[in-house]
């Protein structure tokens, strides 16, 4: 890599695959009003299911969640759990642009990954870095919240984050942004936790939608 | 496109695997385990001097995950640098990278062992701060020292070991030991047990010289003797309060801390010259350097 040519053509490369990668899950990015603040979520299916945190909804039954085209819906509650920080909405929608759900039990520390949310209530703002580690053995949780699963980021995460993506290298979803434990790192609940919170809340009626 | 992406992350990823093939689990203090570097196949490992808390029961998790014990071989408070003895062989050593290869800008990984998984930050080199004649080679990141990431290496894009994280020595700042300087504390700590630092017996603090002789020298400042202790190589080798040493062997002295250096790497037991200026003038001895028990 000393031909400095070369490796200034690899950067913009990189920059260029990279933005690219943000336009396309960005879209899959919404808003979620409570009416006492907002948050974000994640379109996870295109018939208007909508997965975020349950500590973005806030106990509110009132929802308005925006679509990243500036659409608005009334959101309905349709799954709930707090033990698990997950909430499932329904809006009244179809054809609604979603990112392929990635495999989450493989995930590799060192793996390039992309968070995408509302930090501080700027809109669909992204933060990119890597993975540090997954699992339940994970330092700082391990005490706090034994037996949950994480997939700790090295990136920047902020409040308004939560309950956005998280997408690695291909732009798949592989997680739910959720918390911090400091400026450097964030947490977020993996794809296949979401799947089983789908499954065991809607039923079997909902796995296909689940898987 | 968007595949050089997908390569970068799938060589970030294969790098941390392929190092942690030589990065292990350091089980030594009451709270986290921290995590350490095989040195060579024979079951030299070395980590943080801050992580070894207790010297008996050491144990080492392996990548393989089994659980070996190690006794200590000694440690460098200086360096953050602690080196083990696992009752063990056939593992596999890391490649260690010459301070040479490492630029500021470089993407590196700070990767760690505190469970039986591998976990890993990015960042880049923000700095480097190297003192060649006295074996102080750091590098300064901006990756994140996840809990248990001391004794662990930051890794290049290759997978190969720029050096020792610590998060002990400088606040707030992630600073990696350099494989120069891990190499002259293991070679010194595997030989003696200890680091073996040289002894002169004086105290001395910053002192301005005068503006000819600075200029001949080519220095500002010297370290002005305040104190001589009784017995010691100073006071055989007839230094004197007063006396401003400039230099010891090949090392510029401008004060303390360049006093401590250069007695850090200079021979023990050997006749050292050493450069004073006494009454305006430049005089030499030769001084025979002790050992500092």
């Amino acid at each position: 890599m000393n031909d400095g040519k070369a490796a200034a053509e690899l950067v913009a490369a990189l920059n260029e695959a990279l933005a690219e990668r943000i336009t396309s899950v960005y879209r899959s990015l919404v808003q979620i009003n409570n009416g006492r603040g907002t948050g974000a979520g994640t379109i996870w299916h295109a018939d208007g299911l909508i997965i975020t945190n349950a500590h973005v909804i806030h106990r509110q039954q009132k929802l308005n969640v925006t679509l990243q085209e500036g659409e608005n819906y009334e959101a309905t509650v349709i799954a709930y759990d707090e033990q698990r920080d997950l909430a499932a909405l329904a809006v009244d929608a179809y054809d609604l642009p979603t990112i392929e759900v990635g495999d989450s039990k493989h995930l590799k520390a060192g793996e390039w990954v992309t968070a995408i949310g509302h930090p501080w209530g700027v809109q669909g703002a992204i933060t990119s870095g890597v993975i540090i580690g997954t699992g339940s053995e994970l330092p700082e949780m391990n005490q706090m919240q034994p037996g949950r699963e994480w997939i700790a980021l090295s990136l920047h995460m902020r409040p308004g984050h939560s309950g956005g993506p998280v997408v690695n290298s291909s732009g798949q979803l592989v997680g739910i942004n959720t918390m911090i434990t400091g400026p450097d790192v964030g947490f977020a609940i993996p794809a296949h936790v979401v799947k089983t919170f789908l499954k065991e809340t809607l039923g079997t009626a909902s796995s296909a939608i689940a898987s | 496109m968007s595949d050089i992406l997908q390569t970068l992350s799938d060589a970030m990823a294969s790098a941390v695997e392929k190092a942690g093939n030589s990065i292990v689990q350091v089980a030594a203090r009451r709270r986290m385990p921290a995590s350490g570097v095989v040195w060579s196949e024979d079951g030299i490992i070395v980590t943080s001097h801050h992580v070894v808390e207790h010297e008996d029961r050491i144990k080492i998790g392996l990548p393989d995950g089994s659980t070996v014990g190690a006794t200590l071989v000694g440690r460098d408070p200086n360096t953050d640098t602690a080196v083990l003895k696992a009752d063990t062989k056939g593992l596999t050593a890391a490649t260690w990278l010459g301070a040479e290869q490492v630029k500021v800008g470089h993407l590196v990984l700070a990767v760690g062992r505190p469970g039986d998984d591998l976990q890993a930050t990015l960042g880049v080199i923000s700095a480097l701060m190297h003192k060649r004649d006295e074996n102080r080679f750091f590098a300064q990141t901006d990756v994140v020292m996840y809990p248990g990431f001391s004794g662990g290496p930051l890794i290049n894009a290759s997978g190969e070991v720029i050096g020792l994280n610590s998060s002990a020595l400088m606040r707030g700042v992630s600073l990696t030991v350099q494989t120069p300087t891990i190499q002259y504390v293991v070679d010194h700590l595997v030989k003696h047990g200890k680091m073996r630092r040289g002894y002169l017996g004086v105290g001395v603090q910053p002192a301005r010289l005068p503006t000819g002789i600075a200029e001949s020298l080519g220095q500002k400042s010297g370290a002005l003797i305040v104190s001589v202790e009784q017995d010691s190589p100073a006071e055989k080798g007839q230094l004197f309060l007063g006396d401003t040493i400039v230099s010891l062997g090949s090392h510029k002295v401008e004060n303390l801390e360049g006093l401590l250096g250069a007695l850090s790497v200079t021979p023990i037991g050997s006749d050292t010259m050493v450069k004073i200026v006494r009454g305006g003038q430049i005089h030499e001895l030769a001084i025979t350097i002790g050992e500092r028990t």
